[in-house]
């Protein structure tokens, strides 16, 4: 779970994943608890916690991995109302709408977006230092993974 | 006598008038992720109007709402999910749950599969199984979008239960069934009598396999959206004859189950079962059995 591991690590995180009950299935990695465990030979589609995908070697984090993130010391914004429901309608974000900043502001590192629930909505891409002052309507963060994505896979 | 008419003068010798129903939008909170009072203010801060739903705990009828129920934050973020009214209530009237082996037997698209976790808060192990592949996947969002953590799931036809190896304490089984009315505008064209026995054999051999996965204290828990009562109170009748099986009472919102259908005497435990006809919410069957000692 080191590829696991060390995505994280470009949040500005220190997650460990040792002795946790991890199961890869087909690259799909789940969470797994005490009770579940007997479950973990047997070829199920879904068990326990998703925490993402790896194919060829690169992470695909799911919503659930990143709300833990979330919950530790990581870089991570806070964005207003307005933002937030772009955000999940799959839009990048604007600098003016960043009302808080935790973490690395550098441009090129990974980000999450919260809420002012300080929910986790998803995560992006710094495009121009967070320490920059805005103008208006310049994409600070490129969004690359939100919670609109339940709405959009099913559609 | 046209399709409609047909169904109609059956549902009028069960004893039932016909009514045009169109149940509003009911949501149910999830109470593993937020706290409902927290919920409630946020959902009247983006303007939906709630009307409380007296049978149940935490679920709510949708009054007005400014926004689209399916698309808002607190929907994605697994803070609630939509639900009809009635089709809340099987899973609420199993007893005990926290901590049980719980098998939900045709799970798909997974809306009780997520009360049953709430319920159970997330302890013990829900096995969840369907035999359509497609449809497994709306259930796995829904448990992935409601952070479930208790769950496994498999693509399996749940008159296969037993390849699994596992006795269960409690067996939700919301049986695939003709559906009524309420879900479907064309559903009076659409639907036979025939379509309807064929179900109704479909729903004995899941009742008949999964038997054979249950403790011997376990509980199962029938439940159709269907209005017919071949797939209803003949298939308990039916059951409590050849299964081994009893009703056991249960205390929620409907009717008692109908005894005499159709000139046919049925046995007296069957109006333990309950009959929701539609109005309020949409048309509901629900019946609880364990194993005779």
């Amino acid at each position: 779970m080191k590829l696991f591991e060390d995505f994280t690590v470009k949040f500005g995180c220190n997650l460990s994943l040792i002795g946790k009950n991890i199961i890869n299935k087909s690259g799909r990695i789940f969470l797994l608890n005490k009770n579940l465990l007997k479950y973990s030979k047997m070829n199920f589609l879904y068990a326990g916690l998703y925490l993402g995908k790896i194919k060829k070697d690169k992470i695909f984090p799911s919503l659930y991995l990143l709300s833990i993130l979330s919950k530790i010391k990581s870089n991570k914004v806070i964005v207003d109302d307005k933002a937030a429901w772009l955000v999940i309608c799959g839009r990048d974000i604007f600098g003016e709408r960043i009302l808080k900043v935790e973490g690395s502001t550098k441009k090129g590192n990974l980000v999450l977006v919260l809420n002012t629930y300080d929910e986790c909505l998803g995560y992006g891409k710094i495009i121009h230092d967070l320490d920059k002052k805005p103008k208006q309507n310049e994409v600070f963060i490129e969004n690359l993974l939100d919670i609109g994505d339940f709405l959009r896979r099913e559609s | 006598m046209n399709k409609k008419d047909f169904f109609i003068k059956r549902y009028k010798q069960l004893g039932w008038d016909f009514v045009d129903a169109n149940p509003k939008q009911a949501i149910r909170i999830n109470t593993c992720n937020i706290e409902p009072e927290k919920l409630l203010i946020r959902l009247k801060k983006i303007g939906v109007k709630l009307i409380e739903i007296p049978f149940l705990k935490n679920a709510f009828w949708i009054n007005k709402s400014r926004v689209s129920l399916g698309a808002t934050a607190e929907y994605l973020l697994g803070f609630y999910s939509i639900q009809d009214a009635a089709s809340q209530i099987p899973v609420s009237t199993f007893t005990k749950l926290r901590r049980k082996k719980v098998l939900d037997a045709c799970a798909a698209p997974g809306g009780k599969t997520v009360q049953l976790a709430n319920f159970m808060d997330n302890t013990g192990v829900i096995v969840a199984i369907d035999m359509s592949k497609k449809r497994l996947i709306a259930l796995i969002n829904h448990l992935e979008r409601c952070h479930v953590k208790n769950s496994v799931v498999f693509h399996l036809d749940a008159r296969q239960t037993s390849v699994l190896n596992i006795k269960f304490d409690r067996i939700l089984i919301d049986a695939p069934c003709s559906g009524n009315f309420t879900v479907d505008n064309n559903w009076f064209n659409r639907r036979t009598i025939e379509d309807i026995k064929q179900n109704a054999i479909l729903q004995r051999e899941l009742l008949t396999k999964c038997v054979n996965s249950l403790n011997d204290h376990g509980e199962i828990v029938y439940s159709t959206c269907s209005l017919e009562p071949e797939e209803n109170e003949l298939n308990m009748d039916w059951a409590i004859r050849n299964l081994n099986l009893k009703i056991e009472k249960i205390d929620c919102f409907g009717e008692e189950g109908v005894k005499n259908v159709y000139g046919k005497k049925l046995h007296s435990s069957v109006t333990r079962c309950k009959r929701i006809w539609p109005g309020k919410t949409q048309g509901f069957f629900i019946c609880k059995l364990r194993k005779k000692w």
